[in-house]
């Protein structure tokens, strides 16, 4: 093997030389040194490609798939049940998953439960930027805030954002571009949820009773200024 | 728990990281790499009982999350432009200046040679496996390995001798 083949070689694929061009490396100084120099380029490569995978991915993987192998379930279980309902003279059909912005904030906390339990994003900087662009003011600090993440709502995106406070963690969700006509409150599995129309969308607010959400609320109401 | 969806499973936590990873250069994206990813295992999971050699399943992911950026996500990819970069966190913290130039040079690297790359360094595969998977002759991918290979290092020698020249 020449020096020029076994460049070649070692450029294409550092990890798996044969036995020949091993052997021309150790008996060559000059493409000994270039050997060495492109595994550390390639050491460089591969920390850099390895970037972080984001937590819990796996499981929202699976609960993604689960829910679309339940939601199969579902579609027939409502086809049948809709046969039943005719038969029958029933009047309503329910569904499980709500489209009601407070019970949707509740299923997107438990869809999401490493947000209660992970640190993420966790600046307070980061968090008063969000809040400007979302058209707010923060006057006072909220609490310590433990996640932050850009997450898909309805039709859109929102902000993911969980702090302590005194009555402990609560989940604030800032949605913009979707309105809503009034504020509603929802409850369901432990948790409580009130959603508040703002100028520029509407935020829910997630804890694990209707007394801490209410002085949660409070809480945001006297720190976040809404601007007009 | 029926057998389809165990080895279902064990494939998603097998795999998982390495395909983001994957998805991430592809999009160059965080939020849309998960979003591909989330599509590709939706798709996968369709498809599941229909792949009869469950040893290749990496490289079959590969092929689904590769089409599935390839019919959308490309083009979404240019919608991206609505973040504050404040808002945005770096991917990689390899420390000292290299790692980062590396990010950056990676980046720039066409996609034709970013993506061979990615196969061999993140995934392991052979040049052999590379070629089926891209659809390429093998000739073809050690050419774009060999020159990816040499852009990088010339880049990197470049930002090095401007280091020193500072």
């Amino acid at each position: 093997m020449n020096c020029l083949e076994f460049r070649r070689l070692k450029l294409a694929d550092p990890r798996r030389l044969p036995e020949e061009a091993r052997a021309h490396a150790n008996a060559c100084p000059a493409c000994h040194t270039f050997s060495q120099r492109v595994d550390e380029s390639d050491t460089v490569l591969e920390r850099t490609l390895t970037v972080p995978v984001p937590e819990g991915l796996p499981d929202r993987i699976l609960l993604r798939q689960n829910n679309e192998s339940r939601n199969r379930w579902r579609v027939f279980a409502l086809a049948a049940g809709f046969v039943f309902a005719i038969a029958f003279g029933a009047r309503y059909l329910m569904v499980a998953r709500s489209d009601e912005p407070a019970q949707l904030a509740i299923e997107h906390v438990l869809d999401e439960p490493q947000s209660l339990t992970t640190y993420r994003l966790a600046e307070p900087r980061l968090l008063s930027t969000i809040v400007r662009n979302f058209g707010g003011e923060i006057k006072e600090p909220l609490g310590r805030v433990r996640y932050i993440r850009l997450c898909p709502v309805g039709t859109g995106t929102g902000w993911h954002i969980v702090f302590e406070t005194p009555q402990g963690l609560a989940t604030l969700i800032l949605v913009p571009d979707q309105h809503i006509a009034a504020p509603a409150a929802a409850a369901t599995a432990g948790w409580n949820a009130l959603v508040q129309p703002t100028p520029r969308g509407y935020y829910a607010l997630v804890t694990d009773s209707a007394a801490a959400t209410s002085l949660v609320h409070r809480l945001l109401q006297e720190r976040i200024h809404w601007n007009v | 728990m029926a057998p389809n969806q165990t080895q279902f499973e064990q494939m998603v936590r097998a795999y998982s990281a390495e395909l983001y990873r994957y998805a991430y250069w592809l999009s160059r994206d965080r939020f849309a790499a998960e979003d591909l990813l989330q599509e590709a295992f939706a798709r996968a999971w369709k498809a599941w009982p229909e792949l009869r050699d469950r040893t290749s399943a990496k490289a079959w992911m590969i092929t689904i999350l590769r089409n599935e950026h390839a019919r959308g996500f490309a083009r979404k990819q240019l919608d991206i432009v609505d973040q504050d970069p404040d808002e945005l966190e770096l991917p990689v913290v390899p420390s000292g200046a290299q790692g980062l130039e590396m990010e950056q040079m990676i980046r720039t690297l066409p996609l034709t040679y970013r993506e061979p790359l990615m196969l061999q360094v993140l995934g392991g595969f052979t040049c052999s496996e590379i070629a089926g998977i891209l659809g390429a002759t093998e000739g073809a991918i050690m050419t774009r390995l060999t020159r990816a290979r040499q852009a990088l290092r010339g880049e990197l020698l470049g930002a090095e001798t401007r280091r020193s020249v500072r």
